[in-house]
Order: C-alpha cells, then structure tokens, then sequence
C-alpha cells in the first residue's frame, strides 16, 4: 500500500514538473537568454552582461511604449473591472428572464481567438465614427475581453458571498447601497484584485488588437516588441522581453499576498 | 416603549404558488410569539415580510398601528438574528454589535459605551477584538443577538436562532434568549421548525401549514386542545383515529363532533385486566423501552395499528404479553379535517 503510494507520488511529482518546465521552459529561455552577453540570443547564454538590459531601458521606443501600455492596461483593468463587478452583482442578484443567455454571451469573446476580434474591430471601425481612432478604440477592443475575464473571476466570487450578510446590514439600518459598499465590497476585495491583475495583464500583453486597431504612432510595448522582432532581431528585444515577463510575475505574486490577506 | 405588531392578511404569491396565503396575526406588547411549522409552510416568508426583505403581494405590516408595508428594511425598526448569523466578516466582534449604531448616527462616545454593555450582558468579555471566523458557534450566535439588540429594535425577529447550536447549547441558549427578551419586554416573533423550542420559549405557538395558520394559541393550549389532525400530529406525540369504531376499539368521547380524535400517549393506562366496553382497546404489547423517565411499551390492537404507547413506571409489561389500554373519555380530543 505504502509503497503504491509513493509509487503514484512519484510518478504525480514527475508529471507536475514535466508540465511545468513545459509551461514554464521558453520563459526561462528567454530570460536567460537576455542575460548573454553576444551580439546575437544565445541559449544557453554566453558569458554574462546587463548591456541589453541597459539599451532596453535607455532605448525611447522601448520605454515609450512600456509607459503607453501601462496606461493602457490600467485603464482596461479599471474599466473592466467597474463594468464586469456590475454585471456580475446584476448577474447573481437579480432574476429576470434571458439571464443565462446575457452571462453566456457576455462570456463569449473568451472563445474567440484575438485575432478574429482584431480583424472584426478593424471591420466595425472602418464603418463607424462611434470613436476617435487608436488609444481609444483600442481600449474599447480590449475591454471586449477585459470584462469578460473581469466576470469568470467575480462570479462565482459573489455567488460565494451570503446574501443574508447584506441584509443584516439592511436591517441595522444600512440603505442596500450603503450595505453594498460597506459589507460586501470588502468581502469581494482579494477577488477584485485577481480579477483586475488578470485585466491589466491581458492588456499589457495583447499583440493582435493593438497591431489591427490601436495607432502607429501610440504603439504600446507589444507592438514596439513585434516590430523590432521582424527588423532587427537583438537581444535587446529579449531583454524587454524578460522585463515583461518578471513584471507579469510580480503581478501573479502580489495577487497571492493580496489574497492571503 | 413596547410595540405591537399586527399582520393583516399577508399574502405572497411566486407565479400560481401561494407561499403565504393570507395571514392575520397580533403580537402584543413583549410577547414572544412562535411561527411554527414544517419547510415550506410559509413561515420564513411571513418573517421576511415583517423585516421588508420580502414585498406581501396582498395585505398590511403595521407595527403600533402604522403601516410599514412599503417601508424598505433599513428604515423599519426590527433586529433580526438570522439563521446563519451572518456576521460580517471582516469586523471585529465590537464593530459588529456598533454597525447599527453607526448607522444610526449616534455619537461615538455612545457607541462605545452601548457596545460595552452589551458585550457584558452577552459574556463577550475580552472577545471584542476577535473576528467572527475567530468565534465558536455559541458566541457568533450571542454577537448575532447583540447586534440586534444593541439598536433597540421595536420588534425582535428571529430566524432560526438556535438551529446550528449543538443540543445542549441550544437548550441553555434559548433560556437565556428567553430571559432577555422578557426583561427588555422586547416583541418578538420568532420562526423555527423545531416544536420543542417553541413549547419552552414562547407566550403564544402559531402554527403554520401550507401558507395559513391553522392555530393559534399558547404552548399548552395548543398541546392539550389541537384544532386540527395536522397540529396534532405536528406537536407531540399523537395517536389519531379516523373512526369512533375500528377492530377491537369503540371510542366514547366526552365531545361530539370532530372529523378525528386525538389520543395524547400519556393519557393511555395499560393494566392486564380485559377490555370491556369503550374505550379500551386489548392488544398484544410489541415494543418495551426503557427511557430513564419512564418505560414506553407499544401496543400491536387486532386491526394492525400500533399506537403511540403510553409512558409507564412499572416494568410489569414484556412483549408478546396482552394488555389492555385504556383512557378517559374526556381524553379523545376531536379534531378538525383540514
């Protein structure tokens, strides 16, 4: 028996790493990669230097388009985190007919791959003034699916939550807003956090929409990085590469300590 | 400061069901009154209605004679303990009791002062930092009560306040629930399924049977005098009889009328005499347990019934030995049908 066990343990243990450096191994490519210090990537890495972390950081198009995506992420994650809690609250706590359909289809830009949204965008843009081009229309494009994630997370969040919670603070004397605010808000807060890491970090890392809808000339750090792996493919480009990758990371770690709390 | 509260033919319909289908009920100034009944009689509906939680499709709220139908929860004065308590869980036990108060607008210093007597009248000593996760069972459902109080509700509503208490705590804790309603003179309505609780806690039991109530009254009354076969086999043990004349039985009743007669088990002698005229039944004893207060033994009659049995001091019966029932006639108590 003890030793079945240990038998499946293994082969689990040996299972879960495969998986992991599978997931996990061109990233670690990539990352260390962008520590060699030739003049082309090399895996493993020859030598050692921080040379293309220093041309990444100093690099304008580089940095510009790292501030241009943060604000754009932010914007997305805080965007789609007000409207996705919203629908979500309205989702969970109101009955009225069609609502299963609503949340399937609010749910349905999570199957499509982002590039046939990219190119349907770039269709529904061209025939409409509805709004000014780039930033804007780009914002628009990824909260298509920044609300979407900002929902798988928040409802079963609020499903979780005990309703008659709520209504104790209505029966101490708290208006259903002010029960809303004061009571369940601050139950739901670690899953707001994922649900706006997840958000921002779909944002950050989206090539498609950007590429088809958002402007040339406000190109966030993805485009910057597509182009200048066609043109000029340094370790430069895996430098930034890598920065992204350990903001990502830093992200995933504060939403853990967040939700520990 | 008491309040009276008076439902006036509530109503509530979900589509073509009736979930309460018209209820009138007075609670007088401090009385604690008990909705009884089995899941799905209506009786936590009825409750929510009072709190505003659930809008009555028909009929009136009033509470001191003005109408609150309309009103929406937070601005009716009731404190409500719920079933799960629902606490909130990421205040302290202190800031869960002061949540009405400050809702209130009642100055601070009030507040402390208030949620410190209240925390003393509930033993929360020394608990007013915890978190509720931090709390056992017995002590969320007293901040629970707290919380209510602590507002000085006009009506008390509870909602099954007892029932995720293990058994020994939720005796000691009704008690207690008791005494301090009484000494506030607090009107109260309150909701459970369990007949025992509402017998040792309440002034009057109105029991509650698909959308109605189908009697009214006070624990004895509603024991010794049910109106109907479903309060009777509802409170206590019963045994029932459809006809005043079944095999081996002739029911002599001191009342007439009645669709069916109730005949409490411990109103039933059992002796080895024969059985002779009415109300007597003889049989062959089956069961004999031992209960620590008394000695139960049922009784197999020839028509196959096995009643409830009576409660006997004596060991004398053991089973497969005939015996004979026996009862007075002002025991059969006739029931209404429905």
């Amino acid at each position: 028996m003890t030793s079945l066990r240990n038998g499946l343990g293994w082969l689990l243990w040996t299972l879960s790493a495969l998986g992991f450096a599978y997931i996990l191994g061109p990233l670690a490519v990539i990352v260390a990669s962008s520590f060699g210090d030739t003049g082309y990537i090399a895996f493993p890495p020859e030598g050692f230097s921080l040379r293309w972390y220093q041309a990444a950081l100093t690099d304008p198009r580089y940095v510009g388009g790292f501030f241009i995506s943060l604000r754009l992420a932010s914007t997305v994650a805080l965007l789609s985190l007000v409207i996705g809690t919203l629908a979500a609250v309205a989702l969970t706590r109101l009955d009225f007919p069609g609502r299963a359909l609503l949340e399937a289809l609010f749910l349905s830009p999570l199957i499509l791959p982002t590039l046939v949204l990219a190119v349907a965008l770039t269709l529904f843009f061209a025939s409409t003034p509805l709004l000014p081009g780039g930033t804007p229309r780009l914002i628009a494009g990824h909260l298509l699916v920044g609300v979407p994630l900002v929902l798988r997370v928040m409802l079963p969040v609020l499903r979780r939550v005990d309703r008659s919670v709520e209504e104790a603070a209505q029966n101490l004397g708290a208006s259903p807003i002010k029960a809303f605010l004061l009571v369940t808000l601050p139950a739901l807060r670690p899953g707001l956090f994922a649900a706006a890491a997840l958000a921002f970090i779909f944002s950050f890392d989206e090539v498609e929409m950007a590429l088809f809808v958002g402007s040339a000339r406000e190109a966030p750090l993805t485009v910057v990085l597509y182009g200048a792996a066609q043109m000029q493919f340094d370790p430069t480009v895996v430098a930034a590469s890598s920065l992204l990758i350990m903001l990502a990371g830093l992200l995933m770690l504060l939403q853990q300590v967040f939700s520990r709390r | 400061m008491s309040t009276t509260l008076t439902l006036e033919g509530i109503e509530k319909r979900y589509g073509a069901t009736r979930a309460v289908a018209g209820v009138d009920l007075a609670v007088a100034p401090g009385e604690l009154v008990a909705l009884l009944g089995p899941s799905g009689c209506g009786k936590t509906t009825t409750l929510r209605m009072v709190a505003g939680f659930v809008e009555p499709t028909a009929g009136r709220v009033l509470m001191d004679g003005a109408d609150i139908t309309r009103l929406p929860p937070h601005r009716r004065n009731a404190g409500m303990v719920f079933q799960s308590y629902a606490l909130f869980p990421h205040l302290s036990v202190a800031e869960n009791i002061a949540f009405g108060l400050k809702r209130r607008g009642v100055p601070r210093a009030e507040i402390a002062d208030r949620v410190r007597r209240m925390v003393a009248l509930l033993r929360l000593e020394g608990l007013e930092a915890r978190l509720p996760r931090q709390l056992s069972g017995g002590q969320q459902q007293r901040v629970a009560v707290g919380r209510a109080l602590v507002i000085n509700p006009a009506v008390l509503l509870l909602d099954e306040p007892f029932s995720n208490l293990d058994a020994l705590l939720r005796e000691s804790t009704r008690i207690e629930m008791r005494r301090l309603q009484s000494s506030l003179g607090l009107t109260t309505l309150f909701v459970t399924h369990d007949q025992a609780e509402a017998m040792a806690i309440s002034d009057r039991i109105a029991v509650m049977h698909q959308g109605r109530i189908e009697q009214i009254g006070t624990p004895r009354a509603i024991y010794d005098r049910p109106a109907t076969r479903f309060v009777a086999g509802f409170i206590g043990r019963a045994n029932i009889f459809d006809a005043l004349r079944e095999p081996g039985v002739t029911l002599a009743p001191a009342e007439e009328g009645g669709a069916a007669w109730l005949l409490r088990p411990e109103r039933i002698a059992l002796d080895a005499a024969p059985a002779e005229g009415a109300n007597a039944a003889a049989g062959t004893v089956e069961v004999v347990s031992f209960l620590g207060t008394g000695t139960h033994a049922s009784l197999r009659l020839p028509s196959g019934r096995l009643p409830e049995g009576p409660a006997q001091w004596t060991d004398q019966f053991k089973p497969g030995a005939p015996a004979t029932a026996r009862w007075d006639a002002a025991a059969l108590v006739p029931l209404r049908a429905a």
